[in-house]
């Protein structure tokens, strides 16, 4: 059964697009990443589901019901800030309670929910403790359980690792995950960073200039990217330049391409271009610069193109190594490689 | 301190020296005189004398018998928490829609809000003894409370903006996604972090308005003057111990007051 | 499936909340309007009052018979009492804030550079006088000034380094000392949250490249705080160019300055015309050096234009 359904959300600040009809369907108890460059909408469309943004358009609906007019107090979604916005004045305890008690439920059995709710998140000896007194991964757990406690329908997440330290970050990610699935509650994360998006995610939608790029498995997206910058986004591609004749791309190894005659982008992972000495069949190059990453090396090849080829062979025996200067011929293993229309890669 | 010290040029350590002994001098600039007054108003005999020549409160127990001086620190205390409370009234709701009102000319609006602070107290002073007499109010406590708090309200309007201002606007909407109305959010959320600004405002407000001189001297009534006036009379034309003895009280008082402000708010931001 | 605009999702939304929500979120300028009401009947109309006795005969606090007159603004303007008086202001006023900002900058320098207990000591030291009465700490120079028995003239004649008592009291110099300590916190707080908060890779840059400490609070450190020594200097100049209490006390009967004559006009002569023009005079040449101080600070501070 789908959870949430975004259908058509539109949204315009003065002359900026910031969304332009974004459709997103978020299957129940899946983790769905937005992932995008600063100013792709990620966050908007995210504020939207909340509703401290109110769309210019489109719907957005919780278990079929329709909430995109609802006051945001008012929608039964979780959200977690970027900066957690934990209240400065209530401990741990009353953090988590707060919506509980906005809500009225009984005393007995906020208590009883709360201290639920803190064993969920280990951190029952720091109930009476402010939030200022917290580590910053206490703070985000926090956050989560107060978001958590209210057994919402979905629950948004928005950069909730940012504020952490790269040691952390790694940890965390992995704890929130399972936690997750322990709850079994659907999950919507909002980050800009690809790596982050592939731990976390059953589906990752990649945004670009307020519009959804690409939805898939992470695997899927990584290995099937639909546009130059899918491709350059999530984790690093070779875009080598080629023409599509009949279903096929012309050139030294002829890929299948479900694209019209014409010119298109070749996209191979380094770790698919494989590296073989002197000349054959495939583009012959030199070695122009290599680096050794510890289980791969990786080289550039100049192959002619305006950038070039980076390949990463793994270090194992019988994988024969190179040194600048070398003549090697660059070949794409097993055809794992995508066709699609030239475009613009990322730089952001 | 142990280990290798950097060589620093001669250059430097005279002008090091000349920072470190300014800033003392400074600091004695600073805190000297209160404790002198301090001081002499132990002083056991009739004039002024420093170091005093002894100790004892004598001029604390003169202070009670003289009944006009008594009937002035309860007619200031009476004042300043009158205006305390409308400078409270007026100046939280102004601060608010200063900081989150959305609304044209803004800015000027937070200037014109913040302007009595511009104004010497003399000229608020004179101008309200002068409306007062223009529609023939004569100075009396009302006046002077109206007149107050005209001075004293940017303190409040200031100390709130600058808390409202550092607000996570985030906690609003963090409170609306937990289920939390307009109403439930500003009295749970808003108002208690917004209490210590408020506390403090309050605290500055009661005291400036007791220390006040340059506004009362004007618009105060005439047969129930405040302390300070009280005391601007006396310094011209007494010169015994009493003085200090009174000086220190309002020392006291002061530092009371600066201890529930740094309790509040802490010292540092209220310095802004 | 759902049809993609469907009329009533592109309708506009509910306006959300009424105006008692609209206040709570500060949303209007209405929550101000009693402070703006208080502020236009209790200040604008008073200053307003004041600006106008300056221009009518005021008999015992009511206007004269006749009418708009020029008479009492040229009479303070050709007094050449008013225009020394108005000099000694401006001077006293000039050298006790420079001499303020000479003891307030090492302070506030020396603030960031502290930790701990002895930081909050003195930030004590720094806010306890704001909290005292002025008037106390005038009363206090008057102690520590004041003739014979004063403990300047008694320090120096028990060291036997004067013979006879020094006349400081009543004098420029007492007013000057007077008005240079109280004013003091004034200065220090505006320069004390700018130096504080400072970034200090400037100056390690500038000791990284060859400066010497010194030259590098000089070039760097001072020059960069020189948006809150405008700020400070102005406040200052503005309180103690209409100060009235320390000349008064510490400057005794016959030490007058313009503020002073404002006062005495006003309350010991009762001539509420000549009292209004002069305090018109008084705000408005202060308003006149404030912002002269404010342009010249700008002109001198270009940079910190040209970085917005």
């Amino acid at each position: 059964m789908n959870q949430l359904i975004i259908d058509g959300v539109t949204k315009q600040f003065g002359a900026l697009k910031v969304l332009q009809s974004c459709d997103l369907t978020v299957e129940r108890g899946s983790v769905v990443t937005l992932l995008g460059p600063s100013g792709c909408g990620k966050t908007t469309l995210l504020r939207s589901i909340a509703g401290f943004v109110t769309p210019d358009a489109g719907r957005i609906r919780v278990k079929g019901q329709d909430i995109s007019r609802l006051p945001p107090n008012r929608r039964d979604v979780g959200y977690v800030f970027q900066n957690y916005a934990l209240f400065p004045h209530l401990t741990c305890r009353d953090n988590i309670a707060y919506g509980l008690v906005v809500r009225r439920v009984p005393k007995a059995e906020i208590a009883r929910r709360v201290s639920q709710a803190l064993d969920l998140i280990a951190l029952a000896a720091f109930a009476d403790r402010y939030p200022k007194q917290l580590s910053g991964g206490q703070q985000q757990r926090v956050a989560i359980a107060r978001a958590l406690v209210l057994e919402p329908q979905v629950l948004l997440l928005d950069e909730p690792f940012n504020a952490l330290d790269a040691q952390l970050r790694l940890s965390m990610q992995v704890e929130l995950r399972k936690l997750i699935d322990r709850v079994g509650i659907t999950s919507i994360f909002v980050t800009h960073d690809q790596q982050e998006a592939m731990a976390l995610s059953d589906r990752v939608a990649i945004m670009r200039g307020g519009r959804i790029e690409q939805i898939g498995s992470p695997l899927e997206i990584y290995d099937r990217p639909r546009s130059c910058f899918v491709a350059d986004f999530i984790g690093r591609a070779n875009l080598m330049p080629t023409q599509v004749r009949a279903g096929r791309t012309e050139g030294p190894q002829a890929i299948a391409a479900a694209l019209p005659d014409g010119p298109a982008t070749l996209v191979a992972r380094p770790e698919n271009i494989d590296l073989t000495p002197g000349s054959g069949p495939g583009w012959p190059g030199k070695v122009t610069f290599l680096t050794a990453l510890g289980p791969v090396i990786e080289y550039e090849v100049d192959c002619g193109f305006s950038v070039p080829v980076r390949a990463a062979l793994p270090r194992h025996a019988g994988v024969e190594t190179f040194e600048p200067g070398a003549l090697v011929t660059a070949r794409i293993r097993d055809e794992a490689a995508a066709v699609v229309l030239p475009g613009e890669p990322n730089h952001a | 301190m142990s280990g290798p010290r950097q060589m620093i040029s001669l250059g430097d350590r005279l002008a090091r020296g000349m920072l470190i002994a300014l800033t003392v001098m400074s600091i004695v600039l600073l805190v000297a005189p209160s404790l002198i007054v301090i001081a002499i108003s132990f002083e056991p005999r009739g004039y002024i004398a420093f170091p005093p020549s002894g100790f004892s409160l004598r001029w604390y127990w003169a202070l009670l018998e003289r009944q006009q001086l008594l009937d002035s620190i309860l007619v200031s205390l009476r004042i300043s928490v009158m205006v305390m409370v409308v400078c409270l009234v007026l100046g939280i709701p102004a601060a608010f829609a200063g900081t989150r009102g959305r609304f044209p000319a803004k800015t000027a609006f937070n200037a014109f809000l913040l302007a009595p602070q511009m104004m010497p107290g003399m000229v608020i002073g004179i101008a309200s003894l002068f409306f007062g007499a223009y529609i023939s109010f004569r100075a009396s406590d009302l006046m002077l409370v109206l007149s107050l708090s005209v001075f004293c309200l940017p303190f409040v309007v200031r100390i709130v903006m600058a808390r409202l201002a550092g607000l996570d606007p985030l906690l609003d909407e963090a409170s609306a996604n937990l289920g939390a109305g307009k109403f439930e959010t500003f009295f749970r959320v808003t108002l208690p972090q917004l209490a210590p600004a408020a506390f403090a405002g309050a605290a500055f407000t009661f005291i400036e308005a007791f220390d006040n001189v340059t506004v009362s001297l004007f618009t105060s009534d005439v047969r129930a003057r405040p302390l300070p006036v009280e005391l601007y009379y006396l310094v011209q034309f007494e010169s015994s111990p009493l003085i200090a003895a009174i000086s220190s009280l309002e020392i006291g008082l002061s530092l009371v007051v600066m201890l529930v402000i740094a309790r509040a708010v802490g010292l540092e931001r209220f310095g802004r | 499936m759902l049809s993609r605009h469907s009329p009533e999702a592109s309708a506009p939304l509910s306006p959300r909340g009424l105006s008692v929500a609209r206040f709570l979120d500060g949303g209007g300028i209405w929550p101000a309007v009693p402070a703006l009401v208080y502020l236009l009947v209790f200040m604008v109309a008073p200053i307003a009052t004041l600006l106008t006795f300056g221009f009518v005969d005021i008999d015992r606090g009511t206007v004269g018979e006749g009418g708009f007159t020029l008479s009492h603004m040229v009479g303070v303007l050709s007094d050449p009492l008013v225009w020394r008086l108005t000099w000694r202001s401006f001077w006293i006023a000039v050298v006790s804030t420079s001499l303020t900002l000479i003891f307030a900058y090492p302070v506030a320098y020396a603030y960031g550079h502290l930790r701990g207990a002895a930081r909050t000591l003195l930030l004590v030291a720094v806010m306890s006088p704001l909290l005292t009465s002025a008037l106390v700490r005038t009363y206090a120079w008057i102690v520590i000034l004041g003739g014979r028995r004063g403990l300047v003239n008694q320090t120096l004649l028990t060291l036997g380094l004067i013979e006879r008592p020094l006349d400081i009291l009543n004098t420029s110099t007492a007013v000057l000392i007077g008005m240079t300590q109280i004013h003091l916190p004034f200065m220090i707080l505006p320069l004390l949250a700018v130096l504080s908060e400072r970034d200090r890779s400037f100056e390690q840059a500038s000791l990284n490249l060859g400066a010497s400490q010194t030259v590098t609070f000089f070039r760097v450190t001072v020059p960069m705080s020189m948006p809150a020594i405008v700020a400070g200097f102005a406040l200052v100049f503005a309180v103690s160019y209409t100060n009235f209490i320390v000349p008064q006390l510490l400057g005794g009967g016959n030490y007058s300055t313009i503020a002073v004559q404002v006062y005495e006009q006003t309350i010991v002569v009762l001539d509420w015309s000549r009292g209004a023009a002069l305090a018109t005079l008084l705000l408005s040449s202060c308003f006149v050096f404030v912002f002269a101080i404010v342009a010249a600070g700008n002109w001198l501070t270009r940079w910190s234009e040209v970085r917005r």
